[in-house]
């Protein structure tokens, strides 16, 4: 029995994985894709901090006053590359501009220095040339605005202290100061509310995006290794050699395990680099989630460990019993397509909420769904909270033990040579 | 020692409201080649299928040197090997890999597998060809490779569903002729099917005529022949189904 496991399981490896549709759209697609989507992401960060970091302006200086002087000067010193234009006219400064490597053209008019000196409202037009619709346009444009407000800022402190010598400027324009504090697990953290909300947020991305990403993996390599047996016409022979068909039923699930396995490892190594991309724009990559108390803990890692697996065994279950109704590869891939709705379903909900949140109709779905648990596992894992990861397990392990049974009835009667969904009449017959 | 190799009494089969065998019962002795000819839908095809195990009969029986193949179903998968009408191989291994998978099914040593695997090879005559994936080989080649297989483990029943069908002349006749001297150099007992009549009355040393899932004669080509008073077996299966 052993032997003749082993052989079909190293057999099932070899077929799937020499199957070009399986290696190709399982295991090079994801290792592919999702780094150069990064690779893309990383391309548009750097370009857009090259951006933001070498901001140049023209400057039409139609007030030439000691105030105007010194708004130079700021933006020099927060290294804002100047290029003065002689132009009296915008339209002309505006010619000057598109000649330039400039996008952005600050008119500071006559009077400025004259306005604030008497207290009164002085103005600075920034015009903003859009070339393209890009994030980076619109963060480069805004840029020079930050030195602005800076210079703003410095005038009203030092009007207030001319005003009120006694007092700090500070807490005249900000008299209550907000400090957000977080707790997680009980525990005050010092950390604010909504870097640890990108924290989550990024978390809560991920692993509903892997578990999906394996599944639906899985469930078409399991399907493609018996309807291939039926399109190739080699299940016949298979079911007559002197295996059990409870071993040729572990064989094609352990075979398929593997290879989705690998499917899986490639998807995470894609994924990971993709978010780690991503992440480079939230300012959250240097908390660690040790120092927040929201790391894994051995137990967790085991208990995620077998919630995957039993998660994965079922799925692979549910795709044979499809495909063993199924003529050929496309037919089954079409079956078992649909299925792959269980679990996107409670992966795009649980991405973007808790269930908890959920109006009481939908939680009652969600929760009976077996797949939204392997996603509140996973997210348990992250919090320590074992007793939810143990329900969810029993729940998910009842479902596997449940469609396992199917797919071993399935397997040891002839159903699994006689049995045939008919598209065109929707109904199971007989040859 | 009993001489019974194969043993149906009353086969009946019915999917849905088709009755594909109607009290099928027929016997085979060891050693002999066994033929089953008949018009499509006769039940020839789901007769070998229950022997083999693939499927189960609705009613009556049917045993393979002594094991009811219902109740029995892995010892008769130990004896047995089935080579399907429209069997294939596994496309993405090369035919030498192919051998070596089923080999393992039926060799406890590696040594046995291996001496099996190179029967195969002498069998089916492919030579370096084997070395490559079968996608690359034609239908001649493949039923060739097919057939090795089957023979290879030396089994005490072959049961072959139409051996060289859709095969050309050249490739039938290199079938014909291996089943025809595995049959006698190893004493293995081969029951086959066939709409080609001029192969069973060449290969067989009985053969029993099945319509509508019964058989309606029985014996040698030659007391066959001499029965209706014809030249050929053609002539017999006609004259046997009043169809002609």
């Amino acid at each position: 029995m052993v032997k003749g496991l082993s052989n079909l399981i190293s057999k099932e490896i070899k077929e799937l994985l020499r199957d070009p549709k399986i290696m190709l759209g399982m295991v090079l697609m994801p290792l592919i894709t999702f780094p150069l989507m990064g690779a893309a992401m990383n391309i548009s960060t750097s370009t857009l901090e090259e951006s933001t970091r070498n901001v140049s302006v023209m400057i039409m200086n139609l007030d030439k006053g000691p105030l105007a002087e010194s708004l130079l000067l700021m933006l020099q010193s927060m290294n804002v590359t100047i290029i003065e234009t002689g132009s009296s006219t915008v339209e002309d400064a505006l010619v000057d501009l598109s000649q330039s490597n400039t996008t952005t053209l600050v008119v500071i008019p006559q009077g400025f220095s004259q306005n604030l000196t008497l207290g009164l409202r002085a103005k600075i037009i920034v015009y903003s040339v859009f070339e393209s619709l890009s994030l980076a346009e619109g963060i480069r444009s805004s840029a020079v605005e930050v030195p602005i407000n800076l210079y703003k800022n410095a005038l009203v402190t030092q009007a207030i202290r001319q005003a009120f010598p006694d007092r700090d400027p500070l807490a005249v324009l900000d008299p209550i100061s907000i400090s957000n504090v977080a707790v997680v697990k009980g525990k005050i953290v010092n950390v604010s509310s909504d870097i640890l909300r990108s924290l989550f947020m990024s978390q809560s991305l991920g692993f509903p995006l892997v578990i999906m990403l394996l599944l639906v993996s899985a469930m078409q390599i399991a399907a493609t290794s018996i309807s291939i047996e039926k399109e190739e016409k080699t299940l016949e022979t298979l079911l007559t050699v002197p295996i059990s068909r409870l071993g040729i039923l572990t064989g094609k699930l352990a075979g398929s395990v593997v290879v989705a396995a690998a499917g899986a490892i490639a998807s995470i190594i894609g994924v990971n680099y993709y978010i780690n991309s991503f992440n480079q724009m939230i300012p959250t990559q240097n908390i660690s989630l040790e120092d927040l108390g929201l790391s894994m803990t051995p137990l967790s890692y085991g208990l995620l460990g077998v919630m995957i697996f039993v998660t994965i065994v079922s799925a692979l279950a549910l795709a044979i019993i499809v495909a063993a109704f199924s003529e050929n590869v496309r037919s089954a891939q079409a079956l078992v397509g649909p299925l792959n709705f269980i679990f996107i379903f409670p992966s795009l909900i649980l991405m973007f909420t808790d269930i908890q949140m959920l109006p009481y109709p939908i939680q009652i779905v969600l929760y009976a769904i077996p797949y939204t648990h392997s996603i509140i596992a996973t997210k348990a894992a992250f919090l320590g909270d074992y007793f939810t990861m143990l329900i969810s397990i029993a729940y998910v392990s009842a479902f596997t033990i449940a469609v396992l049974y199917i797919a071993a009835r399935i397997f040891t009667t002839e159903k699994i040579v006689t049995a045939r969904i008919s598209f065109k009449k929707l109904k199971i017959r007989k040859p | 020692m009993n001489n019974v190799a194969v043993e149906t009494k009353n086969l009946v089969k019915t999917f849905g409201d088709i009755k594909a065998l109607n009290g099928l019962s027929f016997t085979v002795t060891r050693g002999e080649i066994f033929g089953l000819i008949g018009p499509n839908g006769a039940g020839k095809t789901t007769t070998l299928r229950i022997l083999a195990t693939l499927i189960k009969p609705s009613s009556g029986s049917a045993k393979i040197f002594g094991y009811d193949v219902e109740k029995n179903p892995s010892e008769v998968r130990r004896i047995i090997s089935y080579l399907p009408e429209e069997a294939g191989a596994y496309k993405n291994l090369s035919g030498f890999e192919y051998l070596e998978f089923m080999a393992n099914f039926y060799h406890q040593s590696p040594q046995e597998g291996r001496a099996a695997v190179e029967e195969a090879a002498k069998i089916s005559g492919l030579g370096e060809r084997l070395k490559d994936r079968v996608k690359t080989y034609s239908k001649g080649m493949n039923r060739r490779l097919l057939l090795a297989r089957a023979l290879m483990m030396k089994p005490k029943l072959a049961i072959l569903d139409e051996p060289t069908s859709g095969l050309d002349v050249v490739h039938a006749f290199h079938v014909r002729r291996i089943i025809q001297e595995y049959a006698k150099t190893h004493g293995v007992t081969v029951l086959l099917s066939s709409h080609n009549m001029l192969e069973v009355e060449f290969l067989c040393n009985q053969v029993a005529l099945i319509n509508e899932g019964k058989v309606i004669g029985q014996g040698s080509p030659h007391e066959l022949k001499s029965y209706y008073g014809v030249n050929n077996l053609e002539d017999v299966f006609m004259e046997a189904t009043k169809l002609g």
